[in-house]
């Protein structure tokens, strides 16, 4: 079974007719609670990630994740199951069921469910993508409920009320009633069977750049991150790991200083009054950072210690790139049969390294554990998997484990693991306090799970008119979803292939096969995941034939998506944004691209100037966007901007490799990121559409890397055939 | 016990050591966790505060450096967390993703805007991870016309 973070959206069709209830909304009463403040709730299941969950073994969700509340006060929240890491969810999926309740922005709050258990996960731009229609569904269903509820009051036919604004009017007499005053009646009431949504030409809120929910607070220090979480009594840990993957705690440090040290095996913690304290028992805070010596720590190092080696991977990668074993993931006609039949053949070979995901907001996890309940504070994308293994260590059942899910300092799928929270119940275990852990930068950088290095080899054989007859592509990647046990190792993985199978273009036979790298570096998810490194190895390659052909490679992307007319219309916007046909100032180069992740289609044109061995810089970046129905068109941009932002520093500087077993980076100062000072002008244009929406967060990655690598080989004649384009100017800071 | 101004606020503060950072007698001791913890080596900024008025990156400034100045954090940028310009402009651009680094983002910004800056060509040297920078400077432009 091939395994992704892909997942289709609802089809139209679904959206036309399939207005059945979201699972978990049956017409029964007892799916009604009285709120805490009075009134009701509806609750419901959103489907987040679902697909995702079951493969990781855990129930996709069916239980209740999500709430409507409407208070007696008139006050409406939409609590969400799901977490907040600045894409914008909260008030985006409040912004869904704030039009179908027929109220205005300024009477909705949002926030996140604080009811367990939740196997909701927020990963592969779902939120809005997978959670829309359901959303639609449950708040029609809210306000069908309001106006029978109003309707019964009155003793009149329903069809004679409608919503307005937080209120249902009597048409004919003109009679009012606030939502807050129909909630207990509308609250005994059978749900609709079949919500009605309110029809395109009437919407009012989706499509509308509304302020999100979440500014205020962001802006004056209220937001509560997990790092900012404070118990009674709490005291404060840090944690070291060993210097080398693989290693373990020799000896148990002995208690002093007031520190209190807990061997976790694979890292020592420090329990301290304060955070500093703690981390300065660790030996961090150094005026360099910290170093992995440091803390006088006596550690066993692995056997296989000189083996965990960039120059060891690199190795492996070629040999299983010339003599596999590799898998088929997909194969369509006979690409290695019609080689022989081509006019022209070209070939290359890819790579990329690790990455960090460098969240700003370190790992931590707060945890209060008395005998018979467990309760934790975390900045997670996965409070399922959080709840279950808190269970595990602490022996309670699920139901006694509540997880608070608080605002993430980024998450960009490195909060999809519960490595940090679970050390932070081990050590609720062991010292019996409240307890926030929190990781030092340091520790952030030497124990990621690293966007995996991948090597890509890539052939393209052309007829005597330029028409790809064969293309052959393989992939070498450690593949994530086998490291966590989702599937046997060795086994067919669809993540890995992502972004390099069901290519948009007219290709008449196409091979792509998959080598499992056995590296054993920890891999995880990182924005865009498998189209991070496949979109820049295929699309650096269509520039490579475009010009091997001695085509423009704008011209050349839409001879080859003839028959696609939506990859057409997205690269047409993007060239027509970038100016793709302009004249070009001195010095100035141009570079196009485009690729679709969790089913939104983004092409940029990247426009680059001074470009040396050594440097460049990003002028502009124009990047156009079909991503079906846009609901809030100013999240939709600020995430396009973002995922660029994201995409060139990696492009540009962002490597991690291994020796002894050790990360080369432990801090910002050697993992460059882009600052406001290396910033290009970003222009967003979002393609009209009514279909169903697809995802955000993350298709803004994919296409800047192979854009500005072909904007890099037309100003320098430098084909970049690996990433980043300058790993000696990784240094940042002092 | 080192007396501190907060936010103009006097205080008696017990800290463990004369040399703990500031950013961490803000977090833990005082319990204004608007500032926060990126890097620890004064190169991501998230930890900016306000100094007699000039931006410092408060992860390796020692509490005792603090005293007998003015400190000011982002809880201290308005009295009601609303209405500073910066803040205003921040909310109708919708800035922050994330959020986590604006915080510093902010205080940096307001050190230019106390200067009567206009924003034309201002960079702010903070990280932002989910890349906010462009709207950054729209705001700080924008605030100095509120």
């Amino acid at each position: 079974m091939a395994i992704g973070l892909m997942e289709a959206a609802p089809n139209a069709e679904q959206m036309q007719e399939g207005l059945s209830l979201p699972s978990g909304i049956k017409p029964s009463r007892r799916q009604f609670l009285v709120s805490a403040t009075g009134g009701f709730m509806l609750q419901f299941c959103l489907p987040g990630l679902s697909r995702f969950a079951s493969a990781a073994g855990v129930p996709a969700p069916t239980a209740i994740n999500s709430y409507i509340q409407i208070g007696t006060d008139s006050r409406i929240t939409v609590l969400f199951g799901g977490c907040e890491l600045g894409q914008g969810a909260m008030s985006g999926l409040a912004q869904i069921a704030a039009e179908e309740l027929m109220v205005e922005w300024t009477q909705v709050k949002s926030a996140l469910a604080p009811l367990g258990p939740i196997t909701y996960i927020t990963g592969g731009s779902s939120a809005i993508r997978n959670n829309y229609l359901p959303l639609r569904q449950a708040g029609a269903a809210v306000r069908m409920m309001l106006i029978r509820a109003a309707s019964n009051h009155w003793g009149v036919s329903v069809n004679q009320c409608y919503a307005n604004n937080g209120t249902v009017i009597d048409a004919p007499t003109k009679r009012v009633l606030t939502y807050g005053a129909l909630a207990l009646a509308a609250s005994k009431l059978a749900p609709p069977a079949k919500p009605t949504l309110i029809p395109d030409a009437a919407l009012r809120l989706i499509g509308k750049p509304l302020v999100r929910l979440d500014m205020a607070d962001k802006t004056n220090g209220r937001a509560i991150y997990g790092i900012d979480v404070r118990l009674p009594g709490m005291v404060y840990a840090a944690v070291r790991h060993a210097p080398m993957l693989g290693g373990t705690l020799a000896s148990t440090p002995t208690n002093r200083n007031g520190v209190t040290f807990v061997n976790l095996g694979t890292a020592v913690a420090a329990v301290a009054g304060d955070t500093h304290s703690a981390f300065s028992a660790l030996g961090e805070g150094d005026d360099d950072g910290g170093g992995s010596g440091g803390g006088g720590f006596k550690w066993t190092t692995p056997p296989n210690a000189a083996q965990i080696a960039s120059t060891v991977f690199a190795t492996q990668a070629a040999t299983i790139m010339k003599q596999g074993p590799v898998l088929e993931s997909e194969v369509v006609g006979s690409a290695l049969a019609a080689k022989s039949t081509s006019t022209t053949t070209i070939d290359a070979t890819y790579s990329v390294p690790y990455l960090a995901h460098a969240c700003l907001e370190v790992l931590n996890c707060t945890v209060n554990l008395t005998p018979t309940f467990c309760e934790i504070w975390a900045p997670t994308q996965v409070a399922g998997w959080a709840q279950a293994a808190a269970a595990a260590i602490t022996g309670l059942p699920l139901a006694a484990v509540k997880v608070n899910v608080t605002y993430l300092g980024g998450g960009l799928g490195r909060k999809l693991e519960t490595d940090c929270i679970v050390q932070a119940v081990q050590i609720a275990k062991a010292i019996k306090k409240p307890v926030k852990l929190t990781w030092p930068r340091q520790e952030d950088f030497q124990r990621d799970k690293y966007r995996p290095m991948a090597v890509s080899y890539l052939r393209g054989s052309l007829d005597s008119s330029h028409n790809i007859v064969a293309w052959w592509n393989r992939v070498v990647t450690p593949s994530i979803s086998a490291q966590k046990g989702f599937i046997t190792a060795g086994a067919e993985d669809g993540g890995a292939v992502e972004g390099a199978v069901t290519l948009p273009y007219a290709m008449v036979n196409r091979l792509v096969e998959f080598g499992p790298h056995p590296s054993p570096v920890p891999i995880g998810w990182w924005r865009s995941v498998g189209v991070s490194y496949n979109a820049f190895f295929v699309e650096s390659f269509i520039d490579e034939l475009a010009h091997a052909t001695s085509q423009d490679p704008y011209q050349y992307r839409r001879r080859l998506l003839v028959n696609n007319p939506r990859f057409l219309a997205v690269l047409d916007a993007a060239a027509e944004l970038g100016g793709w046909n302009t004249t070009l100032a001195n010095g100035h180069a141009r570079g196009i691209a485009i690729a679709e992740t969790f089913g939104t289609v983004v092409a940029q044109v990247v426009e680059i100037s001074g470009a040396s061995a050594t440097g460049l810089r990003v002028v502009s970046v124009a990047c156009a966007v079909d991503l079906g129905r846009a609901i809030n068109p100013d999240s939709i941009e600020a995430q396009m901007q973002g995922g660029i932002v994201h995409g060139m520093g990696a492009a540009l500087w962002g490597h991690i490799t291994f020796a002894n077993a050790a990360a080369s980076v432990q801090n910002f100062n050697t993992y460059r990121l882009v600052k406001m000072s290396d910033m290009p002008t970003i222009k967003v244009k979002i393609l009209p559409s009514t279909n169903p929406p697809s995802g955000a967060g993350e298709p803004g990655v994919p296409p800047f890397a192979p854009a500005l690598a072909n904007a890099y080989f037309r100003a320098t004649g430098i084909r970049a055939r690996s990433l980043p384009l300058f790993p000696a100017a990784s240094h940042m800071g002092d | 016990m080192v007396t501190l101004t907060i936010n103009g606020v006097v205080q008696e503060v017990n800290v463990p050591s004369n040399e703990i950072p500031m950013l961490w007698v803000l977090r833990d001791i005082v319990g204004l966790t608007g500032t926060k913890y990126g890097c620890g080596i004064e190169v991501c900024g998230a930890c900016t505060i306000l100094v007699d008025g000039s931006p410092r990156k408060s992860c390796q400034m020692s509490v005792n450096e603090g005293v007998g100045r003015s400190i000011t954090t982002v809880e201290g940028l308005s009295p009601d967390g609303v209405s500073h310009p910066l803040q205003k402009a921040w909310v109708q651009l919708q800035v922050p993703q994330c959020g986590y680094c604006q915080s510093g983002m902010l205080m940096s910004a307001c050190a230019h805007y106390n200067s009567g800056s206009n924003g034309d060509g201002i960079e702010i040297d903070n990280l932002c991870v989910c890349g906010t920078y462009q709207r950054v400077k729209q705001a700080i432009q924008l605030a100095a016309t509120l």
